[in-house]
């Protein structure tokens, strides 16, 4: 059953593999997402001869436009969006996206349809709402997730009632204000690209300015504060950052799907890479290509809308990522265990023929045909044959019997077990080296042959 | 749904009379507050165990993915049925409930991956799906009041109008067929538009037709005076009784597995081990999270919805430890908000404050152009209701409350104060840097405070006994020094 144990936790180690590197340099993973960065900028470059070419698209105006300022919302969200996913606030955006419609509100109601000042509305709402969430979340026991919610509904039912106030107006004013709060990308102009493009690279600015202090209060926020990073300064500025970025794809993406166009590039981005940078920069691109695709996609056909379109293709993205992504993906996981499976079936089989014979009387006992099949399933057919190929296992009278080279690896197999055992219990107080705890390889190999003697004489003290 | 409104009819004539209950519920506040109260209740008793169990915003991307069930369950309709299906069958509201489990098992999943966090991945399963919802929508449902619109904003309001008539008396249900005497025959020309004629001009083909001829409920007979006694209806909102029904149901569901849903609620892993399938009453909870919402729809609208699955729940944790209360708390507090709620929907909080003025004043003060009458949502101003009693909750709560903290706080400071100070001359007193460190104008040097809070605190101690001031100095009496060393004792016995 050794042996077992150390499979699955290989599988999770392999899952959790994961880890944040720290050390700079260029190893093969980072030529590879570097790689894919350019791929998916040359991709996005090239979408728009393809898209002539093989879908007929026609550029006017209105999809330029378009396309290019779904572009741009992608690259600023894209990149924004990996700091609400890397501290667990991913459903901050859907949160805010409500939260800007009473500021929308109120911002219509005394300057009128002006776009600068309904963001600039919407931005405020927004923060107060952030606000309100740090205030509860600090000074009682609800939950992130339950003063985010309260924040979600209260706000946007004032918005509500606000709007429903300005509609019984008489005058027609407030057409226009509803595409604004459901997302229209048609309404959006050039002087509307400029205003996104100018806002967008304000903030991209100060995310390169405070970078530094950004990476580490999403990793490690007590050792920032610790350090006399200003926490709550730095945190409420990477949050006003993140609203910009959905006040800004509000009119594209609307209310509801803002959070997808936030979070969706990022979680895509994060299963290539453990380097934050290269996370930002290819979560910007992948944002940018979902934006501008989807845009061009939904022109492909009347009636497709725009703001759903691209949230389709970044979320199909975010889980091609998920499947696929080298090392990470499930595809991967899925293969890795099936080869380890199909690698170790045999020496697993032997392990647990031999105690079997072992607990029976002796190593030479015969092993019934059910015992493995109950333990090992389909592969223990498999297994065998591997285990009878290598002349370890033998058929008699219809039982399995080890040969004697098969006793002997074995043995020599729990023995090494053993060892492992003992290395895990005291290697530290027998001042041995730290290795990574396979099981399945031979300790020998790992480690000098004085040091081997040690673990012996410990296995022979603790048996006695 | 017919019958129960038919048996609950029954019961409750033998209370009130018929034009009672027709006028109880054609004022559309009634009608409004009970939904609305209704809804309330439900979503205080499901979001409590939501709210517990980390999930608050699971409800949120219920109701949104509840549009992808909705969508989908028509569709199929419409294709089996062969013509626009009604979007008040019950088969919607089971596909909108499907969905929303479904947003659950694909989070689950998408989780168990291990590649994404909890957050991200409710955040991408529900997106996907309503964007889903959304371009099937716009690609396939045409000329059916179905967008985002009629599910994203409801009005409670209107409730009272969509009525279900219930006959009691005098139900005659009348015929009329081409060959009953009532029935007008008209002659018409069925040729003549199509020739340019008139209907003297030779050519001319007649045919007959009835004119009156058809089904007519007991109301319409009598007002086509075709039956001669007045027919006695009951008008019943429908609203309330599918609200009604979903009450029962969260009701019958909460009481059933309180047991249950308290165990897997707060040690799931216990209540795996005593077999009591934890996931099971998850997605249990799930299912009825996704029927209120979908129930509520068009009452209030799929977001605000969210509202009552999440606020009440907050506020009544704020203020007790025990299960039954807060579930209690949570639905009276959803409760009292639908009801204040309809006022304030109108500009007037509990009678003590009229928006129309503020408006008014407003206007004149900034020179703005305001509309000076406050006539807005009523399901948001229930919502903004029940935030203003968790906002409340949240001052005011006797042991969470803001205000009751910061007392605490305050007294905590003082009583450290009163400590240090104590100890600090406890340590000198009758040594030789007496004279040094004790004096009463100088002690806050050594203490390193401000003269301020130094005599605020001596001056706290004197009166209370446990220090005086001997010749300026400051020496504790013997109250004082007791008390020091008990202090000691308790708090510094490893010393």
């Amino acid at each position: 059953m050794d042996s077992n144990q150390s499979s699955v936790n290989s599988e999770q180690l392999s899952v959790g593999s994961g880890q944040w590197s720290l050390v700079p340099g260029q190893s093969p993973a980072d030529r590879r997402v570097w790689g894919l960065i350019g791929l998916m900028t040359v991709l996005a470059l090239l979408f728009v001869p393809i898209s002539q070419l093989f879908l007929g698209v026609e550029y006017s105006y209105t999809l330029r436009v378009v396309a290019v300022g779904g572009a741009l919302l992608g690259l600023i969200s894209g990149a924004l969006g990996c700091f609400a996913i890397l501290r667990r606030q991913s459903l901050i955006g859907d949160v805010l996206a409500h939260a800007a419609l009473p500021g929308v509100a109120v911002a219509f109601l005394l300057f009128g349809r002006q776009l600068g000042l309904l963001l600039i509305g919407a931005g405020i709402a927004g923060w107060l709402g952030v606000y309100f969430i740090r205030a509860v979340t600090g000074t009682t026991r609800l939950k992130e997730d339950a003063a985010m919610g309260i924040v979600l509904a209260s706000w946007y039912a004032a918005g509500v009632a606000l709007l429903v106030y300005i509609q019984s107006r008489p005058d027609a004013s407030q057409a226009g204000l509803k595409t604004f709060i459901f997302g229209q990308a048609a309404a959006i102009v050039e002087q509307d690209l400029w205003l996104i493009g100018g806002v967008g690279t304000a903030a991209l600015l100060i995310l390169a300015l405070f970078w530094k202090e950004f990476k580490l209060i999403t990793f490690d926020a007590e050792f920032a504060g610790a350090n006399g990073f200003r926490l709550n300064f730095l945190t409420m500025l990477l949050s006003t950052l993140i609203v910009v970025a959905i006040v800004l794809g509000l009119q594209l993406a609307g209310v509801i799907l803002m959070v997808g166009m936030l979070i969706a590039p990022g979680i895509a981005a994060r299963q290539w890479t453990n380097k934050l940078e290269q996370m930002v920069i290819l979560a910007a691109v992948l944002g940018a290509f979902s934006g501008g695709a989807g845009a061009v996609i939904s022109a492909t056909a009347v009636g497709i809308p725009t703001g759903p379109t691209i949230i389709v293709v970044a979320v199909g993205l975010a889980l091609i990522s998920m499947a696929f992504a080298p090392g990470r993906g499930l595809v991967w996981q899925q293969w890795r265990a099936w080869q380890d499976r199909r690698r170790f079936a045999g020496q697993r089989a032997l392990h647990d023929l031999y105690h079997y014979a072992i607990d029976h009387g002796s190593p030479k006992t015969p092993v019934p045909d059910a015992f493995l099949s109950g333990i090992h399933g389909r592969s223990a057919q498999r297994a065998l044959q591997q285990l009878v190929t290598q002349g370890q296992v033998e058929r008699r009278n219809g039982k399995w019997v080890l040969t004697l080279a098969g006793v002997e690896t074995a043995a020599r197999q729990a023995h090494n077990q053993l060892l492992w055992a003992v290395y895990r219990e005291y290697g530290h107080s027998l001042g041995l080296p730290v290795i990574n705890e396979d099981r399945r390889q031979k300790i020998e190999l790992l480690l000098t042959a004085e040091m081997i003697r040690k673990l012996e004489n410990k296995l022979e003290e603790t048996l006695v | 749904m017919f019958y129960i409104e038919q048996l609950l009819i029954q019961l409750l004539l033998n209370f009130v009379e018929r034009d009672g209950l027709n006028a109880f519920w054609r004022d559309p506040q009634n009608t409004a507050v009970v939904i609305g109260a209704f809804i309330a209740i439900c979503g205080g008793l499901l979001g409590v165990f939501l709210l517990l169990r980390g999930m608050a915003l699971v409800s949120d991307a219920i109701s949104h993915t509840a549009l992808l069930g909705i969508v989908i369950a028509f569709l199929i309709l419409t294709a089996v049925v062969g013509q626009a299906a009604d979007l008040s069958s019950p088969w919607l509201i089971l596909g909108a409930a499907l969905a929303g489990v479904a947003t659950v098992i694909i989070t689950e999943a998408l989780h168990q991956s291990g590649l994404i966090k909890q957050d991200a991945a409710l955040g991408l399963s529900f997106t996907l799906l309503f964007a889903l919802a959304i371009i099937l929508i716009s690609g396939y449902v045409d000329h059916v009041h179905l967008d985002e619109d009629a599910v994203m904003v409801g009005e409670i309001g209107l409730a009272w109008a969509n009525t279900n008539s219930h006959c009691l008396a005098n139900c005659e249900t009348v015929t009329i067929t081409p060959d009953d005497p009532r029935a007008e025959i008209v002659r018409q020309c069925i040729n003549c538009r199509a020739l340019g004629i008139t209907p003297r001009d030779e050519g001319a083909i007649f045919q007959e037709f009835c004119a009156n001829c058809g089904v007519y409920t007991p109301g319409q007979a009598w007002a086509a005076g075709l039956t001669v006694g007045q027919p006695l209806l009951v008008f019943w909102p429908k609203a309330v009784t599918v609200m009604g029904v979903l009450l029962l149901l969260t009701l019958l569901f909460v009481l059933l597995f309180y047991k249950e849903l308290k165990l897997s609620t707060f040690d799931p892993g216990l209540a795996q081990a005593l077999g009591f399938r934890p996931a099971w009453f998850n997605y249990g909870l799930m299912l009825m999270v996704s029927l209120v919402a979908v129930g509520a729809f068009d009452a209030v609208g799929s977001i605000l919805v969210v509202a009552f699955f999440i606020v009440p729940p907050a506020a009544a944790y704020l203020l007790t430890d025990r299960l039954p209360i807060m579930l209690f708390l949570s639905g009276l507090i959803g409760a009292a908000g639908a009801y204040f709620g309809y006022g304030l929907a109108s500009g007037n909080l509990f009678g003590l404050w009229q928006m129309d003025n503020v408006l008014i004043n407003l206007n004149r003060a900034l020179g703005l152009e305001l509309a000076s009458r406050w006539d807005s949502s009523i399901s948001a101003s229930m919502v903004l209701m029940i935030f203003f009693f968790f906002v409340l909750a949240w001052l005011l709560s006797p042991r969470y409350g803001l205000v009751s903290t910061l007392i605490r706080r305050h007294r905590q400071n003082r009583y450290f104060d009163d400590q240090v100070a104590m100890g600090h001359i406890y340590h000198h007193q009758d040594t030789a840097t007496e004279l040094e460190e004790l004096m009463a104008a100088s002690l806050h040097i050594h203490l390193r405070w401000t003269p301020e809070k130094m005599t605020a605190v001596l001056k706290r101690l004197q009166a209370a006994n446990l220090v005086k001031i001997v010749n300026g100095g400051a020496r504790l009496t013997p109250r004082g020094r007791q008390q020091v060393e008990s202090f000691r004792q308790a708090n510094l016995s490893s010393l």
